[in-house]
Parts: C-alpha cells; structure tokens; sequence
C-alpha cells in the first residue's frame, strides 16, 4: 500500500484507469438501457451548445443557467456524435488537474512528502463519487479545478493569475466569492516575507492599520480579480442580453423551484411560496436566510481564520456557505470534497477516529435518513414532507454544524506544530500533533465535538 | 336563426318513414332508437350583448365542452376531445377587447381558471397549416349547469317552455360546440346526444323573425372510398315539407371511427413522476394501403407536464413503445410549482409504435411529472387530482387529391388537427375507461398544514442554534488567538518556556 502511494505515476494511472473505466461504461450503459448513466446536466450544456453553434443564444435552452463560457467550451460536442462525449473527458481532465494541483499545494506549502501528499491527494484523485460525477458530465468538477487552482496562484504569490481566476470563478458560479475576503486578508505582509513593523506603538491607530492593510498585492488582487469579472459579465451581457443575467444570476434571487433538497430551509420554503401574499408587514422568514450564511462564510470565518490556514478556510467557508445555503444537494458536497486533502491533515478528525469515525457516520447517517424520506415521497408517493423529510433535513443540518465547529477548532489549532516544525510533520505521530495542537494539554481525548 | 336536428341511427335500427307524423310546425314518431344532433346558427342580432362584444373582437372562437361521462360516437360525429373545456381562439387583429373573453368564459360556464388570453392561454403554432387558430386553453368542467342557466336567463323567453326545456335537456348532452368565425359572421351552437329510445316531438318555435328548422333522420352506409362516408334516410324541413324527402350522399371526411379501443391509467405507485399507461386492444391499422401511424394526444393541466427533453432518447422512447413526442406546446416551465403558473397547462401529440403484425392488447408507457401543489388541510398530505383521458387515433394520408370541402358534419379545430397536413385521415379509438369516467384519477402528495405548524419556528430555531454553535466556537477561537496567525502566540509561549 505504501509502494503505490510513494509512486505518483501509480496513484495518477489509477485515477486515470478509474475515470477512463467509467466513461467507456457510461457509453456502454447510453448505448444499451434506457436508463441513462449521461447526467441530465450534460443535455443541457451540449443542447446549450449547439444553439450556440447555429449562432443562437445558449439561454434558448430551457433550464441552462450557466455562463455561455461553458457552452463554448462545449462546442466540440456538437462536431459529431464521438465528440458528443468531449466535455466528459474535459470535465475528466479537469479532475486529474486538480489532484495534480492539490498535490503542488501540499508540498510547497504544507511541505509535505511526496507520498504523503499523493495520500491525501488521493481523498480526490481516487474518489469514486468524484470521477463518477465528472464522467456523467457535471461540470461541478470543473469548479474544483479553477478554485484549487486559485489556491495554488495564491500560495505561490501569482497574484494577477490568481485574481483572474478568482473573477473567473465568480463569473462561472457565484459562489467562489467567498474566498476574496479570506484571500485578501490571509495576504498580509506576514504572508509576504516583508518585515513588520518595527516599533510596536506605530500601526496601532487606525490610519496607518488602514494604510497597513492597503498592501500592493491586495491591491492587485481586488483589481485584476473585479477586471475580470466585469469584462466577462460585460462581454456576455453585449452578447446575450437580459437573458444572460436572468439566468446566470438573478435566477438564483427569484427562484421558487423549491423541489426537496437537502436545505433545512426547504419546508419552510414550500409552506411559504404557497401562500399568496400575506400581510406586507411580515417579514419572510426564507428572506433573511442569507445572514447567517453570509455572515459565516464571507465574514467571520476568513477574518478569524484565514492568517491560521488558508486552504483549511476555504474548506470552512464552504462548507458553511452550503450547510448554510437555501438550496443543497449532494453535486454541492463536491465543493467542499476538493479542499479535504488540506484539512485532513492537522484535523482532529483523523488524529481521533472515534470522532472522525462518528462524524462521517452521522454524516452519511442523516443523509440516508433524508434519502430514505426523500425516496418514499419521490417514488411511493407518501407525504413525507412533515415530519419526515423536514426533520431530517434539520438533522443533517445539526450534523454539518457540528462538524464545522470542529474544523474551526481544528484549523485554530493545527496552525502552530505546521510552523514550528515544519521539517517533523511527515514522521511526527498524530496523537503528539493533537496534544501540541491542543496547547497545554487541558483538553482530553474523550471531550469529542466540544469547541474548545 | 336556423336550426338543424339530425338523428343517427345503425342501420338496423332504420325507420319506414310514413310513421312519421308531420304537420305544418311539427313532426313526431312515438319512439325513435337514435343519437341525436342539434345545431342551432344564431345571427349577430340575436345574440346578448356581452356576448356579441366578444364576438366582434374575435377572428375565430371555437368552444368545445366534452362530457366526463362516456359515450358513443356515431358516424360521421366520430372526432374526440379530451373530456372538460377547450377554447380555441384568434383574437381579431388589432383589437384589444380580448379581456372580455375570460369573464364571459367565467360567467357562462361557471368558476373556470381564466384570466385572460395572454396569462391563461397557449399559443398554438399556425405557421405550418393556416386553418389553427391562435391561442388554447381548457379547464377541466364536469357539467354544463351553469351555461343552462346562462341561456334560460339570456335567450329563452321567459313563457317559451320549448326553449326551456331544450336548454334543460342539454344535461344529457356528451358534446357540445360554439363556433364563430368572422367568415360565416354567425354564432353555431351543437350539441350530440348519444343514443337513446325516446319519442320525438319537434315543434317550430312561434317566432317573428325568420327561422328555418330542419330535421334528418339518417343511418351509415358502407361508402365507396376509404375517404369518404356515405348516409342515407329522410330529411324534412318543417313549415315547408309535408313528408320527408328521401335521401342518399356521400362526402369525404376527416374523421373516422375505428374498431379499437383504449384504456388509460396511472401506474401505481405514481410517486412524483407518473406514468400514464396506455393499454389498446389490438396493433391493427385501419386501413391496409395506406401509410397509418398512431397518435395519442395529451390534454394536461397544469400539475402534470411532459419533459420534451427526456423524450428524446430512441433508446428510452422504445422502451415505453413511443416512437416520438411530435408536438409540445410551448413553454413548458421544468420546475415551477404549479401555484406559481397562470397558464392552464400544456398539450401534446406523441406517435405510438405499436408492435408489429398483431391482434392482442399492448401498452404504451408516457413518463409524467407532477408539480408541487399547494399544501392542504385535512387530508393526510394528499391531493387526489385527476386528468382527463387522453384520445388516440390513427393518422392516414388520404389519397392524392382527395379534397375535404366543408361538409355537413365537419369539424375543425381540435387542437390536433392543425398539427397534421391537410389531406390526412384520422380514424378514432373510443376509450373505454375502467372507473366509468373519462378521467384518469391520481392522489398528489402534499405539504399536510395539519402537521407543518412548528416548521417556521422549528427551522428558525434550529438554524439560530446552528450558527449560535458556529459563532460560539469562533468567539473561542478569537479570545484564544484572535485573527492572526497564530504564530506570535506559539512563539511567545516558547519564549516564555
């Protein structure tokens, strides 16, 4: 086991092998059932396409809401019926690039082994739900690539490629916004190799913290970042019009497509999208639903935790943003997946098992519990919405919290072994790390789950 | 006004025609086996106002009512429509009176869901064959209570029992039809009765204006083409005719009727994705020397809808014995709750592939989706709903040059018709339902309002809790090692070793 994990050419064969194995069976599963083994996803970005390639608007096609970048990025699969399946093997590749990029993170900034890095790597490279979802053509995987590929223009000071690639998120899914204020704030001049300042009473009035704060990169990052953005709404918006920003964007405001998801806003959702108009005085509960989240994704969590860890941040902020969201279903879990390889590592989850153990359990336990509600309304037809599918959803809801507790413990605590001794860490042994982390030892193994 | 009373009968049941009575205003028989149509034409000035305001601001208004009950069709009245109400509608160019239409719609037929022609109807495609009209709708109407009212009030007088008891009469109707077109520039109103034994007293209503009033009594022949259908029997027009003039003619006709029959239902259980099965007695075409296809065409209200998308796989569509979704109306919203849609629903016409050379019964598969709908009381989170029974019918090219003139018994506008060029034949299966209504029934589930009393303060609490547990770890995380990195306190607390 610690052969392949030491050879970089095995562990990338097998992800490839494994991707390639799916792909070949997807077409052989099209060819031969009607069940599809094509996500449906993939008709929309290739019918999207093709609009695209007789000159038409890809919004033509109902339900794409996306940006025309992904259409053109498709339009080979309107070339033949071989090239249909061209955006599998895109979004395929984009999966391998990213477990590459992964494991340049880990060494360079985790500077960890080479087998070590694969190891983790391989939470990503190996994973079945991932090459799966790649090959039934979600584009969900590609966002992976370009937000770890944001963390590695970062981490590595590309400052202009990384605020491209942060504007390109944005523009392609909304969501990777929230990583502009952990990244603007994680690049201090600590970050920067620039001394600080020398005398201790001088960057304590506000403004020279301003000024401080003010630094070249940071600059740089928010221009080349927002350049992009705007050029590439503006350039879409020449081009499509108001269909662009329907669907692109405002769809995402006014939607009331509330099918049952994971989201424990979604009975609320339903009760509330039934009733017409009710009194202009009272406030909608659903419509406040975006400050805790916010809050939590594109504030306190970057400002208290992005200098600690970055990647591990990400992680967080993601995880909250989606816990969190109004809409959740389990192509989102993968937005989070791709920063695990960087958390893993320092967690507690790992160096405790019978915590990790019991939060992937009650992870998976609760989904179960929603799938197994969500199957009987879906299929049997039984109302399962209260108290079945409600219940359930809050209880997954419990459990992501929880978890998210303790990855901000977590990345509170792994930051110092990983800067004192950063040499130790591939043979150090985990429950040493854990007491270290834990600081003056006060804090016992069984206290599993309580933020400290 | 002008009227015209045909009674149909098979040939078997055909009558010597010096039993019947005729006198200068009427005609009688003690008893007739017979279905009957009565198609009375009313001119412009005959009609109440309201009605005529509507009818000036229209090019073309076809309303088409067809009982839940079901009947059957007698040569040459064979086409089908789904059981409920469908208009068919061209506004007049220019006028912008078309708001009237919904309210009137409203107050003839009793509590429909329409609000006007722009929010509630569809568009049909006119592009390809000229005679469609512009617009649809329909609403699902179990009985044509209210429009008796209506016109007891609005155009019997008040002492003519005659007219009030044909108007009262109309309960036992299974179709019934209201044409105008701009063309004709008159209102045409038929109703088909099916067939019953009963006496017949015809008497012609003592007006001052002028009327005319004729009466047929016809029964099929076999015609000569596949294209045409041949009747025979007397035609008296009272006031003028002291016996009946034998008759004996032929036309070519769309619409035909056919030997095989259908049934429809859901399978169980139906879930949030139903599937309508299709089940038809036998894979024979009508006719051996023509090009015959099989169609069924859906008429669903707005908490079903077909996926266009997911019915365009060969693979998928063989296996439910489709051969292809021919027409959709469109849009068709994939995803929003049916609450949230004013539109009455959609349309569609879908080609069967029956199995090759046989007789025995087969089935057709037609994947549905289900729309939420509104949360209710009461009911254990169900919401039983129905739709009404699709109609199938076999589509033949009729001959090279075969013309289908107007004739007597035509109709035209029937929402599926237009999808079809001008010389083709459509030969009608007669549903037989299993539940006795043309209707195929479907419990939805739904949000129960009996138990859902604690979701708004229950998910509040849960996401306060929630992100109270969050915000409370990263106050922690603040007072132990603020928002730094972390580093100066671990380097700190080495100093301080």
């Amino acid at each position: 086991m610690s052969k392949f994990f030491s050879s970089p050419f095995l562990v990338f064969s097998s992800a490839i092998a494994l991707r390639i194995g799916l792909f070949f069976y997807g077409l052989w599963q099209d060819a031969n059932s009607p069940m599809k083994y094509t996500d449906i996803d993939y008709y929309v970005f290739t019918d999207a396409a093709r609009f695209t390639a007789h000159g038409h608007s890809p919004y033509d096609r109902e339900t794409y809401r996306y940006t025309p970048l992904l259409a053109w990025m498709l339009l080979p699969t309107t070339w033949s019926s071989t090239w249909f399946s061209f955006g599998k093997v895109l979004f395929a590749v984009g999966d391998i690039v990213a477990g590459w990029l992964i494991i340049m993170v880990l060494r360079s900034s985790n500077k960890m082994s080479m087998e070590r890095a694969l190891k983790f790597a391989s939470i990503w490279l190996l994973n079945p739900m991932v090459a799966t979802i790649s090959t039934r053509g979600s584009s969900e995987g590609l966002l992976g690539v370009i937000v770890v590929a944001l963390l590695w223009a970062i981490t590595q000071k590309k400052i202009v490629l990384a605020g491209f690639l942060l504007g390109f998120g944005v523009h392609f899914k909304i969501y990777p916004f929230i990583y502009a204020p952990s990244i603007i704030w994680w690049l201090d001049d600590e970050q920067l190799g620039r001394s600080k300042p020398a005398k201790e009473g001088e960057g304590s009035d506000l403004v020279s913290l301003v000024k401080n704060f003010i630094n070249g990169p940071r600059i740089t990052l928010t221009i080349s970042s927002l350049l992009t953005f705007l050029s590439l709404n503006t350039l879409m918006y020449i081009i499509y019009d108001y269909p662009f920003l329907q669907h692109t964007y405002l769809h995402h405001v006014t939607r009331i497509d509330h099918r049952h998801n994971f989201s424990p806003y979604n009975t609320l959702l339903y009760l509330s999208s039934s009733i017409p108009d009710p009194s202009p005085t009272a406030i909608k509960l659903e419509s406040l639903a975006f400050i805790p989240q916010l809050f939590l994704s594109a504030v306190a969590l970057p400002i208290l935790l992005a200098k600690k860890d970055l990647a591990s941040t990400m992680l967080a902020q993601t995880f909250a943003f989606v816990a969190f969201n109004k809409v959740c279903t389990s192509q989102y879990f993968l937005w989070y997946t791709i920063f695990l390889p960087f958390y893993l590592p320092t967690s507690t989850l790992l160096s405790r098992p019978y915590l990790g153990l019991s939060a992937a359990g009650l992870w998976i336990l609760t989904q179960a519990l929603w799938l197994q509600q969500g199957y009987q309304l879906e299929f049997l037809g039984n109302s399962t919405f209260v108290p079945g599918l409600w219940v359930s959803s809050l209880l997954f809801f419990g459990v992501n919290v929880w978890i998210l507790g303790i990855i901000c413990s977590d990345i509170e605590a792994g930051t110092a072994p990983v800067i004192t001794k950063p040499e130790q860490r591939p043979l150090r042994k985990k429950k040493e790390v854990k007491v270290k982390a834990k600081g003056k030892g006060k804090v016992s193994v069984l206290d599993i789950g309580i933020c400290r | 006004m002008r009227q015209r009373i045909t009674y149909l009968q098979d040939p078997q049941n055909a009558v010597d025609p010096s039993t019947l009575q005729i006198t200068k205003d009427s005609i009688s028989r003690k008893d007739l086996k017979a279905a009957r149509e009565e198609r009375i034409t009313f001119g412009f000035d005959e009609l109440p106002q309201e009605l005529y305001r509507v009818l000036k601001a229209s090019h073309e208004l076809h309303i088409r009512w067809v009982s839940e009950i079901p009947y059957e069709s007698i040569t040459p009245l064979v086409s089908r429509l789904s059981p409920g109400i469908h208009v068919f509608y061209t506004p007049q160019r220019g006028s912008n009176a078309s708001d009237l239409l919904c309210p009137l719609l409203k107050k003839v037929f009793g509590e429909i869901d329409c609000m006007s022609p722009e929010e509630s109807f569809t568009t049909l495609p006119t592009e390809r064959f000229s005679h469609s009209t512009a617009a649809q709708y329909y609403s699902p109407l179990s009985s044509l209570g209210d429009l008796q009212t209506y016109l007891s009030h609005k155009l019997c007088p008040a002492s003519d029992n005659a007219c009030h008891s044909r108007v009262s009469s109309l309960s036992a109707a299974s179709t019934l039809d209201v044409s105008f077109d701009t063309i004709s520039h008159a209102l045409t109103l038929s109703a088909f009765f099916p067939s019953t034994t009963s006496a017949v007293s015809i008497s012609k209503p003592a007006t001052s204006s002028p009327s005319r009033l004729e009466v047929g009594i016809l029964s099929f022949e076999t015609p000569l083409e596949p294209e045409e259908l041949s009747l025979s029997g007397f035609l008296t027009v009272v006031g003028e005719d002291t016996k009946p003039s034998p008759t004996l003619f032929s036309f070519p006709s769309r619409h035909h009727p056919s030997t095989s029959f259908f049934t429809s239902d859901f399978l169980l259980p139906t879930g949030l994705h139903p599937t309508l099965s299709l089940s038809i007695s036998d894979a024979t075409p009508p006719l051996d020397d023509r090009k015959c296809t099989l169609h069924t065409h859906l008429t669903l209200p707005r908490q079903l809808f077909i996926d266009k998308y997911q019915l365009s796989d060969p693979l998928f569509l063989s296996s439910k014995n489709i051969s292809a979704l021919h027409y959709i109306s469109s849009p068709v919203d994939l995803e929003a709750p049916a609450y949230t849609l004013k539109t009455w629903g959609s349309s569609a016409l879908l080609e069967l592939s029956p199995p090759s050379s046989s007789s025995k019964e087969w089935t057709a598969e037609i994947p549905l989706h289900l729309r939420y709908l509104p949360p209710n009381y009461g009911q254990a989170g169900k919401k039983e709903t129905q739709i009404p029974y699709p109609i199938l019918f076999w589509a033949c090219t009729a001959d090279e040059g075969s013309k289908f003139g107007v004739n007597p018994f035509d109709r035209v506008n029937l929402g599926y018709d237009g999808l079809f060029g001008p010389r083709t034949l459509f030969f009608h299966l007669s549903p037989k339902p299993e539940g006795g209504k043309l209707v195929c029934p479907l419990s939805v589930p739904v949000l129960d309002l009996d138990r859902s009393g604690l979701v708004e303060v229950g998910t509040a609490a849960v996401v306060a809790l929630g992100f109270a547990w969050v915000v409370w770890c990263l106050v922690g995380v603040w007072r132990r090692s603020g928002f730094g990195s972390g580093k100066e306190r671990v380097e700190g607390e080495k100093k301080a070793n």
